[in-house]
């Protein structure tokens, strides 16, 4: 399995994806992350504002891609740590995003635990790095 | 116009390699550090630099930063604008004048200045200046047993109070066969004569300093914290009390210790430490070095302590050991 993304679209994506821009729905109020066309809360708003999250946020359930489960842009890294985590972090500003999580406490990983974004590479391709976000223990 | 730092920030990588874990892997380890920091197979000098620019810039409103200058000897691109990643990822205004400077571990102090000299061509208030590096070499090269990873960042600022630069002076000249890397190799070598290569050192390094101090009028003993370029355990040490510095002025200063040869982010880093017990009052020098040769020796007196955003202490003890063949897999060796 392999996500693969163009670099085109890999670069509109810069914003959300290097400093957590977010969509700020003028009829409704809510923050669309990662941004949509529609807004996914009231379903008509189509009219954002340009917000950038705090980074901060807590784990609201995570899993641990094992080295063999892991698509070809990350293999190198599974196969350097064995297997990797991965989380679905609850922002504080409401969005949910699906995230690596880096230095994973000794004692495991718990729900709702306070984790911050951190600024990673997310895999290389054609020698282009696609730079992202993580999520390491706040 | 005076021009301050007013922040600063450090980034140390959370994986650290023991010096005992080279000596029970090859029996020996040819660098004089505790332990080392070392990039996770996910960091770059890049993602350091980012992540060292968000403590520095916590609290400062990013729109009015008008100048960004990047130091590295190992950016990840040999050809590439990597200021223009920084831009975007701190959410910087895109007309920000920006500098980059590598190809040696004087890269450091250069960005400093450059960032000093450019705030000259800016409306804007603040400059931000980062230092990320990581040098690299194959295991079988006793230069690597040494080398770290580190980033540090300082924003400076036009007419307000902080730690205020009040000069700087240089030294250059031909010094052959000392630590280089040729174009499309990525592992740094030497011709291994430390002998020589301390000498250079030390009279390079010694040049800057004693220049500086004679330049501003001053003694050394005027200096709370004299930090100079840490590449070895033992050298700046060495070469400070020579000059006639107490251990007082040396030792906060020192992180080699703790993070090993960070290249280009030596000084900086030593410098970051100490401004977090600094007093009004006090007077601080750095001085980079860098093999070839060059050294520059900067001052600067604090007007106003520079605000605490991060603890270095607690970045130092933000960690995780790794053995030796984890840390091979690292480095991609394995
Ligand atoms: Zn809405």
């Amino acid at each position: 399995m392999s996500a693969h993304i163009s670099i085109p679209m890999y670069q509109r994506a810069v914003p959300q994806r290097y400093r957590l821009t977010g969509k700020l729905c003028k009829s409704c109020g809510k923050i669309n992350f990662p941004p949509k066309a529609v807004c996914k809360y009231c379903l008509q708003g189509a009219s954002f504002e340009d917000v950038r999250l705090s980074g901060r946020g807590a784990v609201y359930s995570y899993t641990v891609i094992a080295g063999g489960g892991a698509p070809p842009e990350f293999e190198t890294e599974a196969r350097c740590k064995g297997s990797y985590p991965v989380l679905i972090v609850e922002l504080e500003e409401g969005p949910r995003v699906i995230t690596q999580m880096v230095n994973p406490p000794e004692e495991g990983i718990a729900i709702g635990m306070s984790v911050q974004a951190v600024f990673r590479k997310i895999y290389e391709e054609e020698g282009v790095i696609r730079y992202g976000f993580k999520f390491s223990p706040a | 116009m005076t021009k301050s730092i007013i922040s600063c920030g450090v980034y140390l990588p959370y994986l650290r390699i023991k010096r005992d874990e080279y000596l029970s892997a090859l029996g020996r380890c040819s660098a004089g550090m505790r332990e080392k920091t070392v990039l996770d197979i996910d960091e770059d000098v890049i993602t350091m630099a980012v992540e060292a620019s968000r403590v520095a810039l916590a609290g400062i409103d990013v729109s009015r930063v008008g100048v960004v200058t990047v130091a590295s000897t190992g950016f990840p691109y040999q050809e590439k604008a990597q200021a223009g990643t920084l831009v975007e990822a701190l959410g910087l205004e895109k007309n920000v004048l920006t500098a980059q400077h590598s190809n040696s571990t004087v890269s450091g102090t250069e960005s400093l200045l450059t960032a000093l000299s450019l705030l000259d061509q800016t409306e804007q208030p603040y400059a931000l200046v980062v230092v990320s590096d990581a040098p690299v070499s194959g295991p079988d090269v006793d230069l690597e047993h040494g080398f770290g990873a580190a980033a540090c960042a300082f924003v400076l600022a036009k007419d307000e109070p902080g730690l205020v630069f009040e000069g700087v002076y240089a030294q250059s000249g031909e010094a052959m066969g000392l630590r280089y890397r040729l174009p499309g190799e990525t592992d740094i070598r030497d011709i291994g004569v430390k002998t020589f290569a301390m000498l250079d050192y030390n009279e390079t390094v010694k040049g800057a300093v004693t220049g500086l101090a004679n330049k501003l009028g001053r003694n050394l003993t005027d200096y709370r914290h004299v930090v100079l370029h840490q590449a070895d355990a033992k050298s700046a040490t060495a070469l400070a009390k020579k000059m006639g510095c107490t251990d007082e002025q040396i030792k906060e200063g020192v992180v080699y210790p703790y993070t090993g040869d960070t290249g280009a982010c030596s000084s900086l880093l030593g410098l970051c430490r100490v401004l977090e017990s600094a007093c009004a009052g006090d007077c601080i020098l750095i001085s980079s070095h860098g093999s070839g040769s060059g050294s520059q020796a900067l001052s600067f007196c604090l007007e106003t302590p520079v605000p605490k955003s991060v603890v270095f202490e607690a970045v130092l003890g933000y960690k995780r050991y790794i053995s030796y063949i984890q840390y091979l897999k690292q480095k991609r060796s394995i």
